[in-house]
């Protein structure tokens, strides 16, 4: 399982469950990075060095043919969204997972000062603009932050804006079209934005643009909902209660975040495979779903976000299920990682002024089409 | 019993040749294998040489990966053998300088790497901070987040941390000199200088040898600073063949185009190696 805080509550799951059915279970807990390769290792060579996986959704497309199906769909209290990247095909195939950590990109902003310039919630991005001016100049701090790092934070950070714009990376018959003038509009629309943002976040990951959150200099950003708690952490933020969550601006087409679920799924070279479908399935109970919710994991069940008692202790779940409920999963390739890196790696060089949007968004779309021509 | 005869052929084993030889079965599996096996996977489709001479981000990184070799190792050795050359001069204090200066080197390099990371941050970092501090505009400072900066930035860590490497050997060498032929040429007369340049280098030249040679392949190699400083950006700007190695076989899963390119990366280090030894040699 991923070694950071997506990985916390199953791990606890896992061990409490071992106890309860004297099974000893053996928690591998990998770093982000090297996780990926683990797996895909040990599925290729099915070697059943572990009965339970822990799985990022873009992962599932390039692993499903080594996963063991599901004995049992599941229930229909999972949000949609979550459920459809459980299955291969996507969206109507079988289910090969379950998921557990229910991840989708929230819209972070800075309630107070909205309020000081007599600004409505951003509905589009030109309000989001329009307010990163308006703050920034009146506050002397940034009025937007990014990151725009190459591979997976430029591209998490460009999503968005690019479907808002009415673009896509791949559309339904598979064919590139990152380089339509939605898509260049989108990219040129990010680097105005990138004006207000902190100098060098064309080198930002996650960690820096919610430092800049956190210390107050900055207004805006598309953030992931395991930050949600260091806003309002006093130990970490300058801006406690400040900051409001909300679903993603719209622009020509509504407002959509990144999908960014966890799953969990049983490979099949398992060993142990009736005990860890077992696993799966009381772990993603909605009991458990809400003790691990308590322990700070998005749900992906409807029932766990709507609990009252759990809505009074997590201000933001109304908005993480509306913004889990309408996100979009990155395209359902195999090739994914190499096209993600690719398209990466444009959108990068574009944000650090070494390539003009277009060139950039042709140069991405001629790479793209390589990648998929190879395979 | 000194020798072990092997009865079917009549010959005989040399001696010790089986207390060495379970050593020769581990070796064999730990590295002649995997060599091998990397050897077929590349050659398992035969595109994956051809696909290297149309591969632009290949040749970006190979060609990065040569000017940060080139550029960190002049560098490091010329801040190596200056301190070396200073510190062998002085009366006292030498072990404590020596001790100092290694403490860089004693960093793992991931660590060394995520300090610099936190010292590099344009809004936050201790750079940017005190040089605001004393006065200076730091909004165009973005180290390794700038196009322009990102591969400098990267080596100036690299100096940072492996000068002391180079600092160590050369000092050694040094030290290892004899002092005969150093008096003698004081005793003719050569100032400190020509001293240098025509008796210390010359003398000191195996040691530069071997100091240059360590260090060009570890360099070449390059992986740890640049995976947490960069992850290889802005855009390529510092994007290295080790990296898009890494990246190729454990993030697309394309392990016999890695091994493909690990070959190549393999062959230009030996070309390296050897030109670095027959420029030394004709000198």
């Amino acid at each position: 399982m991923n070694a950071g805080v997506e990985g916390t509550a199953l791990k606890a799951a896992a061990q409490e469950w071992g106890a309860a059915h004297g099974v000893h279970i053996e928690v591998v807990e990998l770093p982000y990075a090297n996780l990926f390769e683990k797996e895909q290792l040990d599925l290729s060579s099915q070697t059943g060095a572990y009965d339970v996986i822990m799985l990022d959704d873009p992962w599932f497309p390039s692993m499903a043919g080594d996963l063991a199906k599901l004995p049992r769909p599941p229930d229909s209290d999972f949000v949609t969204s979550c459920l459809n990247v459980c299955r291969n095909p996507y969206q109507s195939g079988e289910y090969f997972a379950l998921p557990y950590v229910g991840n989708a990109q929230l819209f972070f902003y800075r309630k107070d000062l909205f309020e000081k310039y007599k600004l409505g919630p951003p509905q589009t991005w030109d309000e989001v603009l329009a307010a990163a001016k308006k703050i920034g100049a009146g506050e002397k701090m940034y009025g937007y932050v990014m990151r725009a790092a190459p591979g997976n934070a430029v591209v998490a950070d460009f999503m968005p804006l690019l479907w808002a714009f009415g673009g896509d990376v791949i559309d339904a018959t598979g064919k590139v079209v990152c380089n339509s003038p939605a898509a260049v509009a989108a990219l040129r629309f990010m680097l105005e934005l990138g004006k207000y943002s902190p100098p060098g976040y064309a080198g930002f990951n996650a960690d820096e643009v919610s430092a800049h959150l956190l210390e107050g200099d900055a207004a805006m950003s598309i953030n992931w909902p395991a930050w949600i708690a260091a806003m309002d952490d006093p130990a970490k933020s300058k801006v406690v209660g400040k900051i409001e969550f909300s679903p993603m601006p719209s622009e020509r087409k509504p407002g959509v975040g990144e999908l960014g679920a966890w799953l969990v799924a049983v490979p099949k070279g398992s060993k142990h495979g009736s005990d860890a479908f077992d696993f799966i399935y009381w772990a993603t109970e909605p009991a458990q779903m809400k003790e691990a919710a308590l322990r700070g994991n998005p749900p992906t069940r409807r029932s766990v976000f709507e609990a009252p008692d759990l809505i009074a202790k997590f201000r933001a779940f109304p908005a993480q299920l509306a913004s889990l409920e309408a996100a979009r999963p990155r395209p359902r390739t195999a090739q994914w990682n190499e096209i993600e890196n690719s398209f990466g790696i444009y959108l990068s060089k574009a944000n650090a002024g070494a390539m003009d949007p277009l060139q950039a968004m042709l140069a991405a779309a001629e790479a793209i089409g390589t990648i998929l021509e190879r395979h | 019993m000194s020798v072990i005869a092997a009865p079917a052929r009549g010959r005989r084993v040399p001696e010790g040749f089986w207390w060495v030889f379970p050593s020769i079965l581990v070796l064999l599996a730990l590295s002649i294998y995997p060599l091998l096996y990397a050897v077929k996977l590349s050659l398992a489709d035969r595109r994956n040489f051809t696909r290297l001479l149309s591969d632009r981000l290949f040749f970006t990184a190979g060609v990065q990966t040569i000017v940060l070799t080139l550029a960190a190792l002049a560098i490091e050795f010329a801040l190596g053998l200056a301190l070396a050359v200073l510190i062998d001069s002085l009366a006292r204090g030498r072990t404590f300088f020596r001790t100092a200066l290694l403490v860089p080197m004693l960093l793992p390099p991931v660590v060394a790497a995520v300090a610099w990371r936190l010292i590099y941050n344009p809004q936050f970092g201790v750079l940017n901070g005190s040089l605001r501090r004393l006065g200076f505009d730091t909004s165009h400072l973005t180290w390794t987040s700038g196009e322009g900066s990102a591969l400098a930035s990267v080596i100036l860590v690299d100096v940072w941390e492996w000068t002391p490497f180079l600092f160590l050997l050369l000092s050694a060498g040094l030290q290892a000199i004899p002092t005969e032929p150093l008096e003698a040429a004081r005793v003719d007369g050569a100032g400190a200088w020509r001293i240098f340049c025509d008796v210390t280098l010359p003398l000191l030249k195996p040691t530069i040898v071997l100091a240059l040679l360590l260090r060009g392949m570890d360099l070449v190699r390059i992986f740890d600073q640049i995976f947490i400083l960069t992850q290889g950006g802005p855009g390529t700007a510092t994007e290295t063949v080790s990296l898009y190695i890494y990246r190729t076989a454990f993030r697309f899963s394309n392990f016999g185009y890695a091994a493909a390119m690990s070959f190549v990366l393999l062959a230009a280090t030996l070309l390296f190696s050897r030109g670095l030894l027959k420029a030394m040699r004709a000198r």
